[in-house]
């Protein structure tokens, strides 16, 4: 007979449990005492599979030392203590981020620039449903179902990241992920007013106390866009505000300790106004507001098999509808060759479109050790689309996709990290393969230095490969028009032969990336400095540069841009004090690759296309300062040197005073905003009159 | 999940010795034969153990005393007091003769069974100890939660450009735990309650913490913190950045960052001391928080939320001498 002797170690560890177990007086009461001790020291709590780290990057959860590659995070705290007015303006405080808005007044943001336009070169999740448009691929900030007080954290991951999305996920990853229903209890009310008829209130309330969480809430965003527009080198009035309504309900049920189920949905309706005269076509008689009327739905099954394996499957519908029609009166002359100037032509046209996209996930994480970790999946995805002016009836793409990655740590200083994701799309009858390499070296101290290559496409949407863009003319008068009534008036029809590409296959874009970037954490005192700086070089291929419109469509795979550059990203915390500062610097250069021969101005046409949104230096800094008498303060400095009209620069500076009550919080908050220049904002006609903007907030959390 | 176990006890150093388990038979056996044990053991030379009613538990208690009570001459190794278990009638008998009473249950027992014994209570609550409201030359105590102030030094030393501090608490601990804060004020950490005035208020209150605090110190609280609700406070925390402190070890096995605890064989060693001085003086010297400590911490946790931690030894250096200061400016 033998005996086992139990190590030393354990016997004391069983013995403090079983001590722990009685310690405390209300044991003897029969209180839970026993039964969470006893919970804690069965291990079945476990946390691995969801403390929130960095999951954008390759879909683990990895903390910064170990992912392969430049992450930023913005907290939902940050932006409000910033007092940031609307989602997009977030995107200043990412070092290489640009923001600016384009017709009438739609924001458009991108990492490292390229197009203004049609901005479609960057995947947008928000809780992990594709947020860009199907088909028309760019990015509707303005009717994003995201309010301010619901963001928990934005990812930006800066660098191709299609080793983990796939198409589109071309030059970074913005990854916005709202509170979860578990951690909203309660309610909140908030109300934001201010310059230039900016209105934003927001309500939420919910339950988070037992299996089932919930979350219903609602926000109502207002403004009046800019001041003023450029027409024929006169200020105008600018007809270009929003005025939109979001209503979601998030939830979460718990099945039993293993299985959850999330279920989402949200609407989103109203008007975003476009102006008559910048954005109406074919001599339109009034504004071309365009209505926003959008919905989705998403629901996940949660499994953690074990605290080493656990998997989703996940399936969202969106759909994203939008109205707009205008009247148009011209002379007939300029649609009908050979007709007469007189009497004019007057008739209702749309650009109403229909887009919808159904996403199926099923995503797998195993964890062989803490030094070996697996991620997995399968996607696909469905884009439909129906609008008789952009594709003359329906049509429909569908995307298949694999992906996986492979964390492994050979030794406590290195980690490597092997991802890829396989697609096949019908958008260009092509599969491709997007793979990423990376190795994390990790130092003593918190300190990692990262090599990272990877590869990423972009392939055109379905609106610049297949256009079948016409208008068809309703209401037409005067009665001697009335033949033309419902006629179809192809654009192709109008372009320049000569230079029209409309209708030529476009091949996908292609990029390689290559990263070297540093993550370090330092004790200075009692202040902790978090600095991270990435230099990249990227060789961006077939790029397709060029306009969509109705004079011209000349987009063709035509451009190569080689681009580096570096960015620090850098926040020290010192008692009550927040300093953060990001800076970016890109240095672009493009060369036109075109297979068409056409002039040389127009070559560069198309390279100067293509670095509209891109800037050399750009930047921000903060300062968040807690003061006495419950006050909060922050200054923020944003910067973009520069775009075509010239330096974006402003100063924000937001008073807060914030008081915790035992049973209720309130805030409230005075915000300017200061522009330094009277630059506008990338377009001339984006003027701001007053350089100060104000704003007051007012909100109650119980 | 891989902890850091760091010793900062006095008692660092002391092996420990495995027991077959016959001794805790050995041990009970005597509680059964008191006539034999009375024939053999001179009771001013005796210590009485009211135990948990956990055999392994008071035998490992037992053993622990009885060689912390052990003559310092190396070969001189008999124990000064003999403990045993206690007993009613034994008690009775010699009511001088100190109690160590393990738990709240062993002693309300004592109390019970034999009011005039000294008590040395182990493994207790501040809480219980005051609401006994005995005189503290008779009536002593080792809390066995960490001290309150020692668990916030503990999250400034982790995170040094903390000012606030959350905490979550019933409507009838809120006032308590308010006077236990206010003296952090001086150490340059500002405190606020939060109370949790029904279940379901945790997390909308809990929510609110988070705004205020840089971080959340747990006090142990069972019905505040329980196995229905850890797991939500803790990831809620994390999802907004905010580390969780306390309230004791077992917590930082499950997730929470780190807390301070008193490893057992440090708590008998100051209970030793406490039993001296009452054989010394007659009376226990004042109830109290034990000085030596060890700190646990989840460093998994610590990296996926980026916290950065120096090693065990700076850790505890730095809390030190964090304590130090506090002392200096708040004796």
């Amino acid at each position: 007979m033998t005996t086992r002797r139990v190590p030393p170690t354990i016997i004391s560890s069983s013995l403090l449990g079983c001590l722990v177990l009685f310690a405390n007086p209300l044991h003897a009461a029969g209180t839970a005492t026993g039964d969470m001790e006893a919970y804690l020291a069965s291990g079945e709590l476990s946390l691995t599979s969801d403390i929130p780290e960095v999951l954008t990057t390759t879909r683990l959860r990895q903390p910064k030392s170990r992912v392969p590659g430049t992450t930023t995070i913005i907290e939902g705290e940050l932006i409000r203590a910033l007092g940031i007015m609307n989602l997009v303006e977030v995107f200043r405080l990412v070092p290489g981020m640009t923001v600016a808005a384009v017709g009438s007044n739609n924001p458009v943001t991108s990492y490292h620039g390229t197009v203004h336009y049609e901005q479609r070169r960057m995947q947008v999740l928000v809780d992990g449903r594709t947020s860009y448009r199907p088909n028309l691929a760019d990015v509707d900030w303005n009717a994003m179902p995201v309010p301010l007080e619901l963001i928990e954290r934005i990812e930006v991951s800066r660098g191709p990241n299609a080793a983990a999305y796939g198409i589109n996920a071309f030059l970074a990853t913005i990854n916005i992920i709202t509170r979860s229903p578990e951690d909203t209890g309660g309610t909140e009310v908030r109300a934001v007013s201010g310059s230039r008829g900016y209105l934003r209130t927001f309500g939420s309330t919910g339950n988070a106390s037992g299996d089932y969480n919930w979350r219903l809430a609602y926000e109502k965003r207002k403004s009046d866009g800019f001041d003023r527009q450029l027409d024929r080198s006169v200020e105008a009035p600018f007809h270009d505000g929003i005025d939109m309504n979001t209503f979601t309900y998030d939830s979460l049920l718990a099945l039993d300790s293993r299985h959850s189920l999330e279920f989402r949905g949200g609407v989103v309706d109203g008007i975003n106004e476009e102006d008559q005269i910048k954005s109406g076509e074919f001599g339109a008689q009034a504004d071309p507001d365009i209505t926003v009327d959008d919905y989705y739905l998403q629901v996940r099954f949660n499994d953690s098999v074990s605290s080493g394996h656990f998997y989703h499957l996940q399936a969202s519908y969106q759909n994203y509808n939008r109205r707009q029609r205008w009247p148009i009166c011209l002379p007939p002359s300029e649609i009908l060759p050979g007709a007469p100037d007189e009497p004019l032509f007057c008739a209702t046209l749309n650009n109403d479109i229909e887009e919808s996209r159904l996403e199926l996930e099923a995503q797998d994480t195993l964890i062989f050790n803490q030094n070996l970790r697996l991620i997995s999946g399968v996607g696909y995805r469905e884009d439909q689309y129906e609008s008789e002016t952009f594709f003359d009836g329906r049509g429909r793409n569908y995307l298949a996709r694999v992906f996986g990655n492979l964390e492994y740590s050979p030794t406590r200083w290195l980690t490597l990290n092997a991802g890829g994701n396989w697609e096949s799309t019908t958008t260009t009858q092509e599969n491709y393969f997007s793979p990423r390499v990376a190795a994390n070296f990790i130092m003593a101290r918190n300190h990692t230095l990262r090599f990272v290559y990877s590869e990423a496409v972009r392939t055109p949407d379905a609106f610049e490969q297949e256009p079948d863009w016409s208008y068809r003319p309703t209401d037409v008068t005067p009665d001697l028009y009335s033949g033309l009534d419902g006629q179809q008036f192809p654009i192709a029809d109008f372009l320049d032969p000569a230079t029209s590409t409309y209708g030529a296959w476009l091949q996908e874009e292609r990029i390689q990336s290559r990263e070297i970037s540093y993550y370090g954490q330092y004790h200075l005192d009692s202040a902790l400095l978090s600095l991270e700086v990435r230099y990249f070089n990227d060789q961006l291929r077939d790029m397709i540069s060029g306009i969509i419109g109705l004079e011209d469509w000349t987009i063709d795979n035509n451009v190569a841009l080689d681009q580096e550059g570096f960015e620090v990203e850098a926040t020290l915390d010192y008692p009550g004090t927040r300093l953060r500062l990001s800076y970016g610097y890109l240095d672009q250069e493009g060369t036109y690759t075109g297979t068409r021969d056409i002039p040389a101005d127009r070559q560069q046409y198309a390279i100067d296309l293509l670095g509209r949104l891109s800037v050399r230096h750009s930047g921000s800094f903060a300062w968040i300062q807690e003061l006495p008498f419950d006050l909060y303060s922050s200054a923020a400095f944003y910067f973009a040197d520069e775009f075509r009209n010239g330096q974006f620069e402003r100063t924000d500076f937001r008073l807060a005073r914030r008081v915790d009550q035992p049973r209720y919080s309130y805030e409230l908050a005075f915000t300017v905003q200061h522009y330094l220049n009277d630059h506008p904002l990338l377009s001339p006609d984006n003027i701001i009159k007053e350089r100060n903007q104000f704003f007051v907030e007012a909100g109650v959390r119980f | 999940m891989t902890f850091s176990h760091h010793r900062v006890s006095k008692a660092k150093g002391i092996g420990r010795r495995v027991r077959p388990v016959f001794a805790s038979m050995v041990f009970w056996l005597l509680a059964a034969l008191p006539a034999l044990a009375q024939a053999n053991v001179m009771m001013e030379n005796t210590l009485f153990l009211a135990g948990t009613g956990n055999p392994a538990v008071d035998q490992r208690v037992s053993d622990l005393l009885e060689k912390a009570l052990s003559g310092t001459d190396a070969t001189d190794n008999r124990p000064e007091l003999t403990v045993l278990p206690f007993r009613e009638d034994q008690a009775r008998k010699a009511p001088s003769v100190p109690v160590v009473a393990l738990g709240p249950e062993a002693v309300t027992r004592v109390l019970q069974e034999s009011p005039e014994s000294p008590i040395l209570a182990l493994l207790v609550n501040e809480g219980f100890y005051s609401a006994l409201n005995a005189p503290s030359e008779r009536i002593s105590a080792l809390f066995y939660d960490p001290p309150l102030a020692r668990q916030a030094l503990l999250g400034k030393t982790i995170l040094p450009h903390a000012t606030r501090i959350a905490v979550l608490a019933r409507p009838e601990n809120a006032l308590r735990y308010d006077n236990q804060l206010a003296p952090l004020r001086d150490a340059g950490l500002e405190a606020q309650v939060f109370v949790v005035s029904s279940d379901d208020r945790l997390i909308p209150t809990l929510v609110r913490a988070l705004g205020y605090g840089d971080f959340l110190l747990a006090l142990p609280d069972d019905r505040i913190y329980n196995p229905r609700t850890i797991k939500h406070i803790l990831l809620t925390a994390y999802r907004r950045s905010r580390i969780v402190i306390g309230p004791r070890q077992a917590y930082v096995k499950a997730g929470a960052l780190a807390s301070t605890y008193t490893p057992l064989t440090t708590l008998v060693r100051e209970a030793a001391g406490y039993i001296r001085t009452h054989r010394e003086k007659g009376a226990f010297p004042p109830a109290a928080y034990p000085l030596g400590y060890a700190i646990e911490v989840n460093r998994q946790v610590a990296r996926s939320l980026n916290i950065l931690l120096g090693d065990d030894q700076a850790l505890e250096q730095q809390l030190q001498d964090n304590i130090r200061q506090l002392q200096e400016v708040a004796p």
